[in-house]
């Protein structure tokens, strides 16, 4: 393997990086020994470039944890034993690893703490928006927030010093942009050795029971009160005062993160750069009250230029009201609240707020509709195949089943054409969710949960010992694809490898199921694509209510890994087609299975003359699998070509 | 060109045609260039394959927020995609679209037709003169490989002079992105590539 720019050891030398990239260099350039996580976009390629710079620096010991709960408190033990360690996560893991993490900052730590919270303005892919600023004040922590590559990897590295000064956990919060952004980056020194893991026996410090924690809570109180003072001289935070004057008025600035690189395009632009003050802000909590209050003193009007809800607004309208200043301060009276802001936006505010003349050219208007490229499940998925199976049961049955769904790339279910999934919140919520549903379900309207392997062992198990323990009669599907598909084909314990590639030990999901209560009779394992076998299977497992919690583990490896595993075996790729004589046109294998592979083609004139529609497979998409061939062309005009 | 914007380049098209791959090769060019800050950004949706897929670049002296305002250049791998991403086009922006079409399920799902070349040339048209139809994907195969299409577009660009880079700098950008197997084939899509966009030149911009 080519040593990659961000594991060279080459201090000075100028790399383009990924945002997730130069974080990870950060973390090696500040001397992380423990790095655990669980994946999600856009935090995932951290761990997995901390992977790849593993190998070529093994001091890192590094692992993907079963959920951010467990890759918080698995890093957390190696900060309290002294070795600098970093955890990894998306927004709304952070949620999960709230409880450790709530507590946690109460002890503190021995070797530097830092926890990701990679943000999701936009919800590109994630279930919600939510702004985890807010965790620092909730937990009492500082938050840092990076606006460049560049700067990402310089505030990682600084944040481990930062947190041994004051022995506190530090909130490292991204968005997607800058996680998912490439910019210049200067390698700087690599750090490989720091002092060595040591246990410190002070159950005063470490134990989180009341009498301790009271106490506890005043030194958390008193280190917030240190970092707030230093805030103001942090080195990612920076004060440009103007005494020049744009539209009759001193403006003013205040932003973080990518926002704030933005605003600079923005007023390059307008080449009012060296005309405005500005307030760049790297630690957004607690904030730098000293620096807020020069601004507001020294500006007549101000402009909060931030994403997502008004955190830094509230704190500047909180510390202007107690200096007794009162000067216009605008934030969400100009910016939107939900969603990303567009290059556009930045440049018709600022200008609005500087009095420029400025107008986009608009579009011609356009009467096109265009077709949406809606997120698809890919061809040859075997999440596919059992949504259909089930689809079909529920036509053989004249039942209709609610299904209470989960996060992964079954979640795609809910589109068109399969439409099936009926609620869905969060990681491992099918089963929870399913819990309370099953126990008002009919004959005609039977209630299914959904889940996949990695959500199920992430946190779907409570669910299923709840439902066992409480006698809540629920079929659970788990969709065993043998991967976390959507956050990149990641390995769970079902595969038994672990991150770093080496052979880890593997769960068997139906003894883990077993483990849990679910009588032997309750469980059932089929291969998603044998279609036959899955209708006659699952007739049975939904049939079978009033027998108490069922599993049926539809099990087929994901698609995208299959094409690989077939390569390695030199097995060729079979070829599926229509014949274009039985081919009526019907199209259920377009608007009802839904397979990508299919495509409608204008067939051959008929006997009456006239040209009728008809399905067709696309040979560049279509995967083989051959799924379509048994059980859904009613006219059986799907077949393998040389069988 | 907005000067304190930089240069920016918009790539789109649809997951597996290599419009993140192009974006992260003209990003390397543009920093073996010397003197440029580079910024780029991807969005891409959920599903690993058949989905809207835009690469932002953006690089010059000044440049710092990753996402484009209006693109000096849109490659657009497909079609349709070109028309998905034209807001990020104005009447300064050269476009160089590949006739490569790629149907999506949702034409049958949701009823909505694929729109009409003819349409859709007239549209962009109406956006920006410069305008650029390439038959990128009969290119790519003649050239030996159609996965060379990107590399078809980046010639292209190049050959019309709407890539302000040097070209010792664009090549080792490819020879540094390419598997060494395929350096041929991609130095012969290149050369095609340019050749096209030499005339172009000429048609458009001189």
């Amino acid at each position: 393997m080519n040593k990659p720019d961000y594991a060279e050891d080459t201090p000075g030398k100028e790399v383009i990086l990924m945002g997730n990239e130069a974080i990870a260099r950060g973390i090696l350039e500040g001397g992380v020994i423990v790095g655990a996580a669980y994946p999600g976009t856009p935090s995932s390629e951290i761990i997995e470039t901390l992977v790849k710079i593993q190998k070529f620096h093994p001091h890192l010991i590094l692992e993907l944890s079963i959920n951010e709960k467990v890759a918080f408190e698995v890093s957390y033990g190696g900060a309290i034993s002294d070795l600098r360690s970093v955890a990894i996560m998306k927004h709304v893991g952070l949620n999960v690893a709230s409880d450790a993490f709530m507590t946690a900052c109460y002890s503190g730590t021995r070797g530097g703490f830092v926890v990701i919270s990679a943000d999701d303005p936009n919800c590109y892919s994630s279930q919600n928006e939510q702004d985890n600023r807010y965790f620092g004040p909730h937990a009492l922590v500082p938050v840092i927030e990076p606006s460049s590559p560049n700067e990402a990897k310089e505030m990682m590295k600084g944040a481990f010093e930062l947190s041994e000064k004051h022995n506190s956990i530090i909130l490292y919060r991204t968005t997607t942009r800058l996680n998912h952004g490439r910019g210049n980056v200067t390698l700087g020194d690599i750090k490989t050795s720091g002092r060595p893991a040591s246990y410190e026996r002070n159950p005063n410090k470490w134990v989180c029971v009341p009498s301790n924690s009271r106490v506890m809570r005043i030194e958390l109180l008193a280190r917030l009160e240190k970092f707030s003072e230093e805030s103001n001289t942090y080195p990612f935070t920076s004060i440009k005062l103007s005494e020049e004057k744009v539209d009759g008025k001193k403006l003013g600035f205040i932003s973080a993160g990518v926002p704030y690189s933005h605003l600079v395009d923005a007023l390059n632009h307008f080449n009012i750069i060296d005309k405005v003050s500005i307030l760049k802000i790297g630690m957004v909590y607690p904030p730098p009250t000293k620096l807020i209050t020069q601004l507001l003193e020294h500006c007549d009007e101000i402009l909060i230029v931030e994403e997502l809800e008004p955190f830094i607004e509230n704190l500047v309208k909180q510390i202007a009201f107690d200096a007794k200043i009162q000067k216009p301060v605008h934030g969400k009276d100009t910016f939107p609240i939900p969603g990303e802001f567009p290059v556009g936006l930045y440049l018709e505010k600022v200008a609005q707020f500087a009095g420029i003349d400025y107008k986009t050219e608009e579009l011609p208007e356009s009467d096109i509709a265009l077709p949406p490229r809606l997120p698809l499940l890919c061809p040859g998925c075997s999440h596919r195949s059992t949504y259909w199976a089930l689809k079909k049961v529920e036509q053989k049955l004249k039942i209709k089943t609610f299904k209470s769904g989960d996060i992964g790339c079954y979640t795609l279910g809910v589109y068109k054409p399969l439409q099936s999934m009926d609620a869905q919140i969060c990681m491992g919520s099918s089963i929870g969710v399913g819990n309370a549903l099953a126990k008002f379900q009919t004959e005609k309207e039977p209630v299914v949960a959904i889940i996949g392997d990695s959500t199920f062992f992430h946190s779907g198990v409570p669910g299923l010992i709840n439902a066992v323990y409480n006698q809540n009669d629920l079929l659970v599907i788990i969709m065993d694809n043998r991967s976390t598909s959507m956050t990149g084909m990641q390995p769970n314990p079902g595969t038994g490898v672990k991150i770093t590639g080496e052979p880890g030990n593997r769960i068997i999901l139906e003894d883990l199921v077993k483990g849990c209560g679910v009588l032997e009779e309750n469980i059932w394992i089929e291969d998603a694509n044998d279609t036959p076998k899955m209708l006659e299977k699952l007739e049975e497992a939904i049939l079978a209510r009033g027998n108490g919690v069922r599993v049926f583990i539809s099990r087929h490896v994901c698609s995208l890994l299959e094409i690989g595993q077939w390569k390695r075996q030199g097995k060729k790729t079979p070829v599926v087609k229509v014949d274009p004589d039985k081919c009526v046109g019907c199209m259920t294998c377009i608007r009802q299975f839904g397979c990508p592979a299919f495509v409608e083609i204008e067939g051959e004139p008929e006997q009456d003359g006239r040209k009728r529609k008809k399905s067709s497979i696309d040979p560049d998409v279509c995967r083989g699998c051959g799924v379509c061939v048994i059980g859904v062309c009613p006219y059986g005009a799907i077949y393998f070509e040389g069988e | 060109m907005e000067n304190s914007q930089g240069y920016n380049i918009l790539t789109v098209g649809v997951g597996g045609q290599g419009v993140i791959f192009s974006c992260k090769l003209l990003a390397a060019a543009a920093l073996e260039d010397g003197g440029n800050q580079v910024r780029t950004a991807e969005t891409h949706g959920m599903a690993q394959r058949g989905g809207t897929v835009i690469g932002y670049l953006r690089f010059g002296p000044k440049v710092s927020g990753p996402l484009i305002h209006k693109a000096d250049v849109m490659l657009s791998f497909e079609l349709s995609e070109a028309l998905r991403s034209i807001k990020y086009a104005d009447s300064h922006t050269s476009l160089f679209v590949s006739t490569d079409v790629i149907i999506p399920p949702s034409v049958y799902t949701y009823k909505i037709p694929y729109p009409e070349q003819e349409k859709t040339l007239k549209y962009l048209n109406k956006v920006t003169k410069n305008v650029h139809l390439i038959n990128a994907r009969e290119m790519a195969v003649k050239a030996g490989n159609s996965k060379t299409l990107n590399v078809i577009l980046i010639g292209a660009m190049f050959g019309a002079g709407k890539l302000p880079i040097k070209e010792e700098s664009l090549k080792n950008a490819i020879i540094k992105f390419v598997p060494a197997k395929a350096k041929e084939v991609n130095d012969v899509a290149f050369k095609m590539g340019y050749e096209i966009g030499q005339k172009i030149k000429e048609e458009f911009y001189e």
